[in-house]
């Protein structure tokens, strides 16, 4: 079975094969009860274990269960097959909690579904309908099911944008002092994220924007801001993002985005656009016949009943946003448009502004595993002209995400994600600047709680993982 | 029938380790070789016996699995268990190390030279293909990743005039790859063997491959005309070799110039194979016409033709000796 996660993520060492000797670096924490006894271990009938004491006493073991997470840290035996349990699991949670919030078990929670652009793009073209359409439909629909609020990470995208702006001036302020602020290369893409953390560890790292990408943002917002306002405590919030890739699993789920003092995840869980699709396709609707519902204003970038989007890439349009920003803060240029040249493929392309001769910046945006890995290497070898890149762990970026709504039978997948990237565009662009509802959260919330609690909101950190060889689980 | 082959000469080249593989220079003057012990040695004629020439060392960190001539004679490329791929560059009589190609997550199996020279593919136990492009500052890039295989990536070959790649691998296949667009594809699955498939070979006019595997086979495979008007290739199996190979069959070369089809054995024996002049293109029959049984001590790896010499022939083996022999055909 074909791993669902990106073609950067799985050729850092997704392995098939869980060697016996292979040492798990996250040991599974074992409770360890004081006294000399040797017991046995027993395995009943129904596939339990128990341990016999010497007395005769039984006591059932309980199972070992190692995360996600734990897994991806250790970098060795996660196989493709637990990609699909992954998947499995995903619907199943979700409706878990909401049948549980419907019979009126212990625990209500608060459900909260923040769905990505690039999903909403996605499920309009699998339906015909306008973004926006699909937008007020899925609103309707995932209303319908129990769920409280329904939010769109263009909204967060907007922080992510302005903290991308404000970091990239800062580093190129600083660029004579320290050789690792620039490039700066985008954080928004998990994919590029764990491969960097896995592959190139130490030496890349730095170069790596630590602004938060959308969906975090979204956690931070809803977990801190909405709680509070609501009166919750986090963990009574169970928040979804819906996103074009499964790669976004693997971001919700690491520990710099888990909450101690709650016990509780910024982002709960992850669907993808496609896993929406089958829920869609299990309870038999087709989304062009739900209602359009109104939109939570709270947490979306929308005018009215419309939603709004951001200039630049369907993969955020970090690019565009940095380099319009910082011409005009570092060197008081006016940029109307941009001129993308396209280099060695259509997913390699450079952005420059030159004046008098000189080029003031020069950026770039390398998407897929071939670009990403000439971008490294050519930062290895000191030979990377590029000030700002945007990375994309996917060929033609977030609108043919993994987790994308697959062609139809029939259906060329060009076509398809043409389509979808129509769509996309449809949708009004806003300067980040002229949102008025996120300068008013940078006002009151952000100001309120400090420049270090700000910053743990709206930023984030990489580690080095660390390769575990083990000469036992060589391969020929 | 040890009459066809005849030993020219026994080399110790990689002693106390196994000599992996082994390659001839575009000119037929120098033959390459690498091994376990983590070097490159360069063999020249002097006068009647081959001599060591240089030593390339230090250019990895564990063992060299092959090595590959660049088409203009130049490059020496090496790939490695180190997880990369050398490029070396000809300077007179020796060789320097120009630059280090890494990316692959895992132990480089082979690496090729496109005949256009711009061109290099390597393929690793991470289950990628990866080709590269070299530009007039000898300044290497990754073009594309493939990822058709679901397992270790033994080998990888070009077509002699067609800008094609083929791979063998674990996972039992051979895989077709042409370009389209701005990147690479695999355009078709080659199934019948039932082990790895472990060494490929093109004939000289690239309408014909020969693929040898775990199964103790060795499978001719023929292009078609694409079916139905569509642009993707067609190959099919025309014939199959088995009974032949008391071990699995590492590697296959196809002589350029005669026609012959050599086999490197785990069963120690080195063997020659010639198509009958009777048979039909589209059923070919090869009759086996020379082996060795204990070519070597132990397996042999690499079965290599002097692309200029008719019937010169080297092999190598685990018991880290080469071996050269002549190949005259009884008629």
């Amino acid at each position: 079975m074909a791993s669902q996660f990106s073609g950067v993520l799985q050729l850092t060492d997704l392995d098939d094969f869980i060697t016996p000797s292979q040492a798990c670096v996250k040991p599974v924490k074992v409770e360890k009860k004081e006294g000399k006894s040797v017991a046995k271990i027993q395995i009943e009938d129904d596939g339990s274990y128990v341990q016999v004491n010497q007395d005769g006493g039984k006591q059932k073991l309980g199972k070992a269960k190692i995360t996600l997470n734990d897994c991806l840290a250790c970098s060795g035996c996660i196989t493709s097959a637990e990609s699909v349990l992954i998947s499995q699991q995903s619907n199943e949670e979700l409706f878990k909690v909401l049948n549980n919030n419907k019979t009126g078990g212990a625990e209500q929670k608060v459900v909260v579904v923040s769905v990505s652009p690039q999903s909403r793009a996605s499920l309009a073209a699998r339906y015909d309908l306008s973004s926006t359409e699909a937008g007020r439909k899925l609103t309707c629909f995932f209303k319908g099911l129990g769920v409280h609020h329904v939010f769109d990470t263009s909204f967060s995208r907007t922080f992510s944008l302005l903290e991308s702006q404000r970091e990239f001036v800062e580093r190129f302020q600083r660029k004579e002092q320290d050789s690792t602020c620039l490039p700066m290369m985008t954080s928004a893409c998990p994919g590029w994220i764990c491969y960097a953390e896995k592959t190139h560890g130490e030496f890349v790292l730095p170069y790596i924007s630590t602004t938060r990408s959308p969906q975090q943002m979204m956690g931070s917002l809803v977990k801190g801001y909405f709680a509070e306002q609501q009166g919750l405590s986090p963990e009574q919030i169970y928040h979804v993002a819906v996103m074009p890739c499964f790669d976004k699993k693997l971001e919700a789920s690491r520990s710099d985005f888990y909450l101690d003092k709650s016990q509780s995840r910024e982002v709960d869980l992850v669907i993808t656009s496609a896993e929406v699709q089958k829920i869609l396709e299990e309870k038999n609707v087709a989304l062009g016949d739900v209602e359009p519902a109104p939109l939570d204003a709270m947490f979306s970038h929308v005018s009215g009943d419309e939603f709004l989007s951001h200039a630049g890439s369907g993969s955020g349009g970090y690019l565009h946003h940095v380099f319009t920003y910082a011409a005009k803060e570092l060197f008081g240029e006016e940029v109307k448009e941009l001129t993308y040249k396209t280099l060695r493929n259509k997913d390699f392309q450079e952005v420059t502004i030159e004046r008098d001769g000189v080029v003031l910046l020069c950026f770039a945006s390398t998407y897929g595993f071939r670009n990403i890995q000439n971008l490294v290497q050519k930062l290895k070898r000191g030979k990377s002209p590029y000030h700002f890149v945007e990375v994309m762990a996917c060929p033609s970026g977030c609108l043919n995400g993994g987790g994308q709504v697959k062609p139809l039978p029939g259906q060329d997948p060009k076509e398809l994600l043409q389509k979808v990237e129509k769509l996309y565009k449809a949708e009004r662009p806003l300067t980040p600047e002229e949102d008025a509802r996120v300068s008013e959260l940078y006002q009151s919330w952000l100001h309120s709680v400090g420049e270090e609690r700000a910053k743990e909101l709206l930023h984030t950190q990489y580690h080095t993982v660390q390769k575990n060889i083990n000469g036992l689980t060589m391969k020929w | 029938m040890t009459d066809g082959l005849t030993l020219v000469q026994r080399l110790s080249a990689h002693p106390d380790s196994r000599c992996w593989f082994v390659s001839w220079s575009p000119s037929g003057t120098l033959l390459a070789s690498c091994g376990g012990d983590k070097a490159i040695r360069i063999w020249g004629r002097e006068g009647d016996s081959w001599i060591c020439k240089s030593v390339l060392e230090d250019g990895h960190q564990r063992t060299v699995r092959k090595v590959a001539w660049s088409p203009c004679g130049n490059y020496l490329a090496s790939a490695s268990f180190d997880a990369t791929t050398c490029i070396w560059k000809k300077k007179n009589d020796d060789f320097e190390s120009l630059t280090v190609l890494e990316g692959h997550e895992n132990e480089v199996k082979c690496v090729a030279w496109a005949p256009s020279g711009n061109l290099l593919a390597t393929c690793s136990r991470d289950k990628s293909v990866w080709v590269w492009e070299v530009d007039e500052e000898e300044e290497y890039e990754c073009v594309t990743v493939v990822n058709s295989h679901t397992q270790d990536v033994k080998h990888v070959i070009w077509h002699p005039t067609k800008e094609m790649l083929a791979s063998a691998s674990y996972d039992n296949n051979i895989c077709i790859y042409r370009e389209e667009d701005d990147d690479w594809e695999c355009r078709a699955t080659l199934k019948g063997h039932t082990s790895t498939v472990w060494g490929l070979c093109f004939d000289a006019s690239g309408q014909r491959m020969a693929s040898c595997s775990d199964d103790r086979t060795v499978k001719i495979w023929k292009e078609y005309p694409a079916e139905s008007g569509q642009d993707d290739l067609s190959w099919k199996c025309v014939c199959t070799l088995s009974g032949y190979h008391g071990r699995t069959v590492y590697d296959v070369a196809w002589c350029r110039l005669t026609g012959a089809l050599a086999t490197a054995c785990g069963d120690d024996t080195v063997r020659v194979f010639k198509e009958d002049a009777t048979s039909h293109p589209d059923q070919p029959v090869f009759s086996l016409v020379a082996q060795v049984p204990r070519a070597h001590q132990q397996d042999v790896n690499c079965v290599a033709w002097n692309p200029k010499e008719a019937g010169l022939l080297a092999a190598c083996s685990d018991d880290g000796d080469i071996s050269i022999w002549r190949f005259q055909e009884e008629h």
